[in-house]
């Protein structure tokens, strides 16, 4: 028999490090850990708070022998509305990382598309902070983000920051101005792939956000000749243990948390719920 | 090889009351209002075994209870600095020998099928994993099949080939014994005297009950016909809407399936400072099972909430273990008031399957 450890199960406590709202649905959070969590970009973690209860949380910092981990949390849910109360130097336990996560090494020279959608944002960033970190490994970047409004964009100064960084452009759309100041466009994250200078051989899209997005993205990409094995996408689904065994992110004969929550197009495009 | 031995009716209690000194002994009981249920005996005197109906439970909650404990949870204080800190602490079940009497083939081949789910992928279950270790399993041949019982069709009885430590067969006055597990040998040499060697007259009976037993179901369901009618790639989405429709949501089917092993993880406070963190059943037909926090569901409850349940017995688990896992037990016939069993389900799609070939 394998050793048994029972820790899979039970959260380890950590002190949150800083805390402060980025919108006024989002709330962003730095944990302290006391040790590097070894996770890979586009992996998740359970996130208890006790007596509240536990869920999925994307993480959203980059991979890295470092003792911290950065979470966006949006208030959605009673676990998430008590998060949002949270502030440094209070607790929470944390269990994982779970999920298979992109790998660096199937993006090393090759063009990269992110499309992300409203909070889609946040685990994309633990992808794109590699990519920018280690920027000579990979070709062109394309970052397309999309959000309701400009009170609703996610780390805005970031991707300004990334915008400077040689080779990549960064698109920064809002559906509606909303009379707020705002520096970028105005439109749908599918607008302006159509008009992307794209070599569909060399790139590899990775997109995430709302569901309603994917059908409309993956038809523009389909249209610019990109191959449905060449598209990530990083589904969300209700997830109570992370390890494959509760049942509810069970995805046809996959489940999210161990099979995904990352996948190919060309693994769930078939699968009714997939993408629903 | 398997060892065939005899037990004489009479040697049976005897024999129980030996084990029970021993181990927990776990059996199905009539109880008082007439339910046949697997129960923990304490005084072998002073309950009815019940060998002729089907035990309306399944032994699951014995290895994977309704409610389990994962972790309690507390606040720590350090009284000279003043400094306060929550942690979990892992609880793990104990661990108590037992002797699970009056198993049948659908029952034992469900544990071990759970078993494949909690111990043998990649993450093992200790909890589970304590439940099961040093349990010993005497089942018995089913000579005449229940109602609603077809695991003629699912291949998990109503005989077993392996996985029993001992398997009985009631053959008139005595219980032909074989055994099977390293458990069951050992069990049947320590306590040898209970039991004669099989004659070659005892193997007739054994052979001629079993063989008789196939011939008794009640119901012909085509299981294997439906697996691969759901493997080719269109759904039977109507008849996942007409079901879904009648579903009740009251996840019984789940709770009372031998194989159900779906859960949901959630805390209990205590009190102030301190809580548990539970682990309980949940049932895929829930409307808020795939629901996530903001309210969107990628399963639409009216027309899809079945689909999981049957494609995952029916379909994935063939296609991931090499068999159902749906055990052919029926219980979730008896249980549902909607119509809503995995029976309902074969014959709906096997039937539509007939129709489609009569149609030239």
């Amino acid at each position: 028999m394998k050793a048994i450890d029972p820790r899979i199960l039970t959260p380890t406590m950590v002190r949150i490090s800083e805390a402060a709202d980025m919108t006024a649905q989002e709330r962003f959070f730095r944990l302290r850990l006391s040790r590097p969590l070894g996770h890979r970009p586009g992996q998740f973690v359970m996130v208890s708070v006790p007596g509240i209860g536990e869920a999925p949380i994307s993480i959203c910092c980059g991979p890295g022998d470092h003792d911290r981990l950065e979470l966006l949390v949006r208030s959605a849910g009673s676990l998430t509305m008590v998060l949002r109360r949270l502030e440094a130097g209070d607790q929470v336990g944390i269990r994982g990382p779970f999920g298979t996560g992109f790998d660096l090494a199937d993006f090393e020279g090759r063009d990269v598309l992110i499309v992300a959608g409203g909070l889609g944002l946040a685990p994309l960033r633990s992808l794109i902070e590699p990519l920018i970190l280690d920027r000579q490994r990979f070709g062109r970047i394309t970052i397309i983000s999309g959000c309701r409004t400009p009170a609703d964009e996610l780390f805005g100064r970031e991707m300004r920051a990334w915008s400077r960084v040689p080779g990549t452009r960064v698109i920064r759309l809002v559906n509606d101005t909303a009379h707020l100041p705002w520096d970028g466009e105005v439109g749908l994250v599918t607008a302006p792939i159509a008009g992307l200078d794209m070599d569909p051989a060399a790139t590899l899209a990775v997109l995430c956000g709302p569901p309603v997005m994917y059908k409309f993205v993956i038809m523009e990409l389909a249209g610019r000749g990109l191959a449905h094995d060449r598209i990530f996408i990083d589904l969300e689904r209700r997830m109570r243990c992370g390890i494959g065994k509760c049942g509810h992110c069970q995805i046809n004969h996959l489940t999210c948390c161990q099979d995904g929550p990352v996948f190919r197009l060309s693994t769930v495009q078939s699968l009714p719920e997939a993408l629903a | 090889m398997l060892e065939n031995f005899v037990l004489e009716k009479d040697h049976l209690l005897p024999l129980l009351r030996k084990l029970g000194r021993q181990y927990r002994l776990v059996a199905p009981v009539r109880n008082r209002h007439g339910d046949t249920l697997f129960t923990e005996i304490h005084d072998l005197d002073r309950v009815e075994i019940d060998l002729e109906h089907q035990p309306q439970s399944s032994l699951k909650p014995f290895f994977f209870p309704q409610v389990e404990v994962l972790s309690m949870y507390g606040l720590d204080h350090d009284t000279s600095s003043g400094a306060t800190w929550y942690s979990f602490y892992p609880q793990l079940p104990e661990n108590r020998p037992t002797v699970y009497f009056g198993v049948r083939s659908c029952d034992m081949m469900a544990v071990m099928y759970t078993d494949m789910i909690f111990l043998q992928s990649s993450e093992y279950d200790v909890y589970y994993a304590r439940h099961r270790e040093n349990a010993i399993f005497i089942t018995i041949g089913c000579n005449q099949p229940f109602s609603n019982c077809f695991c003629n069709a699912t291949r998990s009885g109503p005989f077993l080939e392996h996985g029993f430590d001992i398997q009985l067969t009631d053959i008139g006055d005595r219980f032909f014994v074989e055994t099977g597990r390293a458990r069951g040998v050992q069990l049947r040499r320590q306590w040898a005297y209970f039991f004669r060697d099989a004659t070659e007259d005892d193997r007739r009976a054994q052979f001629q009950a079993a063989l008789e037993a196939r011939g008794l179901f009640n119901r012909l369901v085509h299981v294997d016909l439906v697996t691969r009618i759901l493997a080719r790639q269109e759904e039977p989405e109507a008849i996942f809407a007409e079901l879904s429709a009648r579903c009740q949501d009251c996840g019984g089917c789940a709770y009372i399936c031998p194989t159900c092993t779906c859960f949901t993880i959630h805390d209990q406070a205590l009190d102030e400072d301190r809580g548990e963190r539970l682990r309980t059943w949940d049932a895929c037909t829930f409307s808020g099972f795939t629901r996530m926090a903001g309210g969107h569901n990628p399963v639409d409850p009216d027309r899809q909430r079945v689909r999981k349940r049957f494609l995952h017995k029916l379909l994935h688990d063939v296609e991931h273990h090499g068999r159902t896992s749906c055990m052919g037990c029926g219980r979730c016939v008896d249980m549902c008031f909607g119509g809503v069993d995995i029976l309902r389900f074969i014959e709906m799609v096997s039937e539509n399957e007939t129709e489609h070939e009569e149609t030239p």
